[in-house]
């Protein structure tokens, strides 16, 4: 049984279709990477899978449940984590505090007690290197730290399932090589499964993910083993809009590590 | 009988729910550039009641001369209090605007007790009545509706036509992208809380002729009330919904009105200002954005 | 243990306020009635602060429960007088029948307001404040507008000397009583899971709900004990004490307002903050009427702009910054 399966989801704002029925399966344990131009519909799919709205048509299942019209807030405690695109974090709160707060309503919601919370909030607090903030006002931290902060929250949640929206955009090429080491690291750890989705940046979806799904105005365009799924000329197509000859555009913006966009 | 009776509530309803809708669009005007809304507006309309009352009893000058004078003092009351409190609460928690708008408003009304006294007063202006079929109207009442309509008018005509007004309605539609588009939203700001304050000060002239003895320092309260289930029912950000939403109000308070007067053992005054918060209430339930609105 | 307790630490400065202030009132002559009054809106700006200051949002029609709590001791008062054998339980019925018409408004409220947010939320609680006053005035219940007069009632249920006692002492006490009550279930809230989701909601409402947290729960929550804590203090500092009430005196936003002043000057979502919004407002109000009479709000209404304007964060905002990393920090919360 795969922990997440979307059979056709479509979610349309007004006229348009940002979402065009995708279907998808994850399994418990997988690390899988989307892709896609920007507005192709991956933070939408995401909300759709987290419950911030629902679907016009099609299902989404949890560990065999089918959630389509389940609130948000009843999503958490089965097991779905999440960080956004743009962080959001409970500004006047400290980080500790934050992160508490994943652990308190996540799938421990009913085991932990407040202090319990503090304490695993503490783990990932180390975990995500943020010790020396932990006192801060949320707020106040930088962009890339307010990043982490949010995936450890998200983890705090201890959630079958984590959903990370450009969780490595802004990042130098270092950073986002010591993130794809942590995410491998955690996955195996916590045992959990982890949809990463990206835009542009080649050198974390080839290191991460072994499956990519790539997105186009809404829907799937393919999925398939990572080196596969990028080469595909339809998906260079996408990108930069003509074909190429497929071993330059893996020596040059594949394996280098560039951005796609350049 | 009753028909007659409900007809002539009808038109005495309409011709207030002109000025209502006058005396909301301001409300609307600033929510929708601003995002604030004004607590303190019926004391903006108490402002201008007390300007029609002083120039008519001191210096016995007709109410039609209030209008510009009130429109004037209340722009200058706008950019004063723009530029000394607002500007400073726009990105604030939204808690701090609707303090400050507030405590505004009971400034003004202090101020007003201090100069006028609490007492309830009021002025003749005798220009003759109309007799129609199924009732008497005051001619005050119908030139109050023309001014509404007049002024409504050349308001839709100034935003639609000119570079302002239509750098207004950008800032009301989309507020970053005004600013990509070179309006200058500080100075918007501060232009259309004035003008709606103006406009607010304004519809407390031609209120007057409505309540010959009703004005008194702590008589805008009610018409915040009021203003809020108009703006809410004209869609809350938009000024011609406001001025419409302000004549179906006029009428449905009049109708109802009568209406309640027929049951015996109530008070038909007070269950006629209950509905209109119910109203307010069902409104913002079902429909948020208003019925008028988007 | 020790590490429990130490977390109400926060309290200590506050229930000390109240001991001295109910020691001041009752040993020296002729305080009670100032302490009574500045007891009156410390228990108002803490029970408002429960919902206000935990998750943002504004309710202008706060006042709907004081006035509710005033209407439910008033009636249990008037209806229940005649059966003698109750004795003080009349007293009881008129506090359970606040509670009663408090929480109904109150989760009536919570299922419809509370689906709004901001200016919404803030037109519509004055709606429904409104909407019930007129009702009752125009509709005719529970005596219109003329309202209900009950010290009649009462004196004759308790007889000159009880009632005189109950009026000037009792109804003053429990509303310290009650100002205690509202300070530990506030700091009860902020220690306790439903602290961390109020925060949560007030941040940002909507990461809140993918984070797992019912909001609707934790906000109705909060509404309903913020609702029921002012129905108590409606109960005895409006409905017993004064043995009257009409529609026009108690469902009246400026008394909202008044709730609102005391928590900003202390400072919002704090424990300490409505204790000393309280007494700086309650002292110079009763001073304010001394020496110039008619005036209060004249002089209040530029000193709330300039707070907002200029320390939005209150009193104990200031203090908690500047007690930063000392050893009082753990008492100021
Ligand atoms: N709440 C909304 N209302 C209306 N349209 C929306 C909304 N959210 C997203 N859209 C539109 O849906 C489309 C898909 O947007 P989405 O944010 O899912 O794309 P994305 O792949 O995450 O893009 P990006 O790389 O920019 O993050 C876009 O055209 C966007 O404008
Ligand atoms: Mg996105």
């Amino acid at each position: 049984m795969p922990l997440l399966k979307l059979e056709n989801v479509t979610k349309r704002f007004g006229g348009l279709v940002a979402v065009d029925k995708v279907s998808l399966e994850i399994q418990a344990g997988e690390l899988i990477g989307i892709v896609g131009p920007n507005g192709s519909g991956k933070t939408t799919l995401f909300n759709v899978i987290n419950g911030v709205y629902p679907p016009e048509e099609g299902k989404v299942f949890f560990d065999g449940k089918n959630i389509t019209r389940l609130p948000a807030y009843k999503r958490a405690p089965l097991g779905l984590g999440r960080t956004f695109q743009i962080p959001r974090p409970f500004g006047s709160a400290s980080v500790r505090e934050n992160v508490a707060i994943g652990a308190m309503f996540g799938t421990l919601a009913d085991k932990v007690s407040v202090d319990d919370s503090l304490e695993i909030a503490d783990r990932y607090i180390e975990l995500v290197g943020l010790e020396p903030h932990k006192d801060k006002e949320a707020g106040t931290l930088t962009p890339v730290e307010k990043k982490m902060m949010e995936i450890a929250r998200a983890l705090a949640m201890r959630p079958k399932l984590l959903l990370m929206d450009e969780a490595m955009a802004g990042m130098n090429p270092k950073d986002i090589d010591d993130m794809v080491k942590f995410l491998k690291r955690i996955k195996d750890e916590e045992n959990i499964a982890i949809v990463s989705m990206v835009e542009h940046i080649m050198r974390a979806v080839a290191g991460l993910a072994e499956r990519v799904m790539v997105m186009n105005q809404g829907a799937k365009l393919i999925d398939a083993k990572t080196e596969e799924a990028l080469t595909d000329p339809r998906v260079v197509e996408v990108y930069l809009g003509h074909p190429t000859d497929k071993s330059k555009w893996r020596s040059e913006v594949w394996k280098e590590g560039k951005d796609w966009d350049e | 009988m009753i028909f007659t009776l409900l007809a002539g509530n009808l038109t005495h309803g309409l011709l207030l729910g002109g000025v209502y809708g006058l005396a909301t669009m301001g409300l609307s005007l600033i929510f929708g550039v601003i995002n604030v809304v004004n607590v303190g507006h019926g004391q903006f309309i108490m402002v201008g009641a007390f300007v029609t009352l002083t120039m008519f009893t001191t210096l016995g000058l007709s109410p039609v001369v209030s209008i510009p004078v009130a429109l004037i003092l209340g722009m200058a009351l706008g950019f004063f209090f723009f530029y000394t409190v607002m500007r400073r609460l726009i990105r604030a928690p939204e808690l701090t605007s609707l303090l400050a708008t507030f405590a505004m408003g009971i400034l003004l009304e202090e101020i007003a007790k201090l100069i006028f006294g609490a007492d309830f007063r009021g002025y003749n202006w005798g220009v003759g009545r109309i007799t129609l079929p199924i009732t008497t109207i005051p001619m005050s009442k119908v030139y109050a509706f023309i001014g509404s309509i007049v002024i409504a008018l050349f308001l839709y005509f100034w935003f639609s036509k000119t570079r302002l007004g239509t750098a207004i309605r950008a800032v009301i539609e989309d507020n970053e992208g005004a600013t990509v588009c070179g309006v200058n939203v500080g100075w918007i700001y501060a232009l259309s809380f004035a003008i709606g304050i103006g406009l607010t000060v304004m519809s407390g002239v031609l209120l007057t002729m409505f309540i010959p003895v009703g004005i008194n320092p702590y008589m805008g309260g009610g018409y915040t009330l009021k203003a809020f289930v108009i703006a809410v029912l004209g869609g809350l950000t938009s000024p011609y919904g406001a001025f419409f939403a302000g004549l179906i109000f006029g009428l449905i308070e009049n109708g109802a009105y009568t209406l309640f007067a027929l049951i015996p053992g109530v008070a038909p005054f007070p269950l006629t200002v209950s509905l209109a918060f119910w109203m307010l209430f069902f409104l913002l339930l079902v429909k948020p954005t208003g019925l008028l609105g988007k | 243990m020790k590490n429990t307790i130490s977390k109400y630490y926060p309290l200590i400065p506050v229930f000390a306020a109240y001991l001295i202030m109910f020691i001041i009132g009752f040993f020296m002559p002729g305080m009670w009635q100032m302490v009574a009054l500045l007891a009156f809106y410390c228990a108002l700006g803490q029970s408002w602060n429960i919902f206000m200051g935990m998750t943002g949002y504004v309710d202008f029609g706060y006042v709907t429960f004081i006035a509710l709590g005033t209407y439910g001791m008033s009636l249990g008062i008037s209806y229940f007088s005649q059966f003698e054998w109750l004795g003080i339980g009349i007293l009881v019925i008129g506090l359970i029948l606040a509670l009663f018409l408090a929480s109904l408004s109150a989760l009536l409220e919570a299922f419809i307001a509370l689906r709004l947010r901001g200016a919404y939320f803030a037109i519509a609680c004055i709606g429904i404040n409104e909407g019930l006053r007129y009702f009752i005035e125009g509709a005719k219940i529970w005596g219109g507008s003329e309202g209900m007069i009950f010290f009649g009632a009462l004196m004759q249920a308790f007889g000159k000397e009880t009632v005189n006692q109950l009026t000037t002492f009792w109804a003053d006490f429990s509303v310290f009583i009650i100002a205690a009550l509202a300070a530990f279930l506030n700091m009860h809230y902020m220690r306790s899971k439903i602290g961390y989701a109020l925060t949560a909601v007030r941040e940002d409402e909507d990461a809140a709900k993918v984070m797992g947290i019912n909001t609707t729960k934790y906000k109705t929550i909060a509404f309903l004990t913020s609702g029921l804590l002012g129905a108590g203090v409606g109960a005895m500092a409006w409905g017993l004490k004064l043995g009257h009430v009409y529609p026009g005196d108690v469902f009246v936003i400026h008394y909202t307002v008044e709730c609102i002043v005391v928590v900003l000057l202390g400072g919002a979502g704090t424990l300490l903050g409505p204790v000393i919004g309280g007494l700086i407002y309650g002292l110079s109000k009763y001073w304010l009427a001394v020496i110039m009479p008619g005036f209060q709000l004249l002089i209040f209404a530029p000193i709330i702009i300039i707070i907002i304007v200029a320390a939005p964060e209150g009193v104990v905002g200031l203090l908690k910054r500047r007690l930063k990393g000392t050893q009082l920090e753990m008492f100021i919360e």
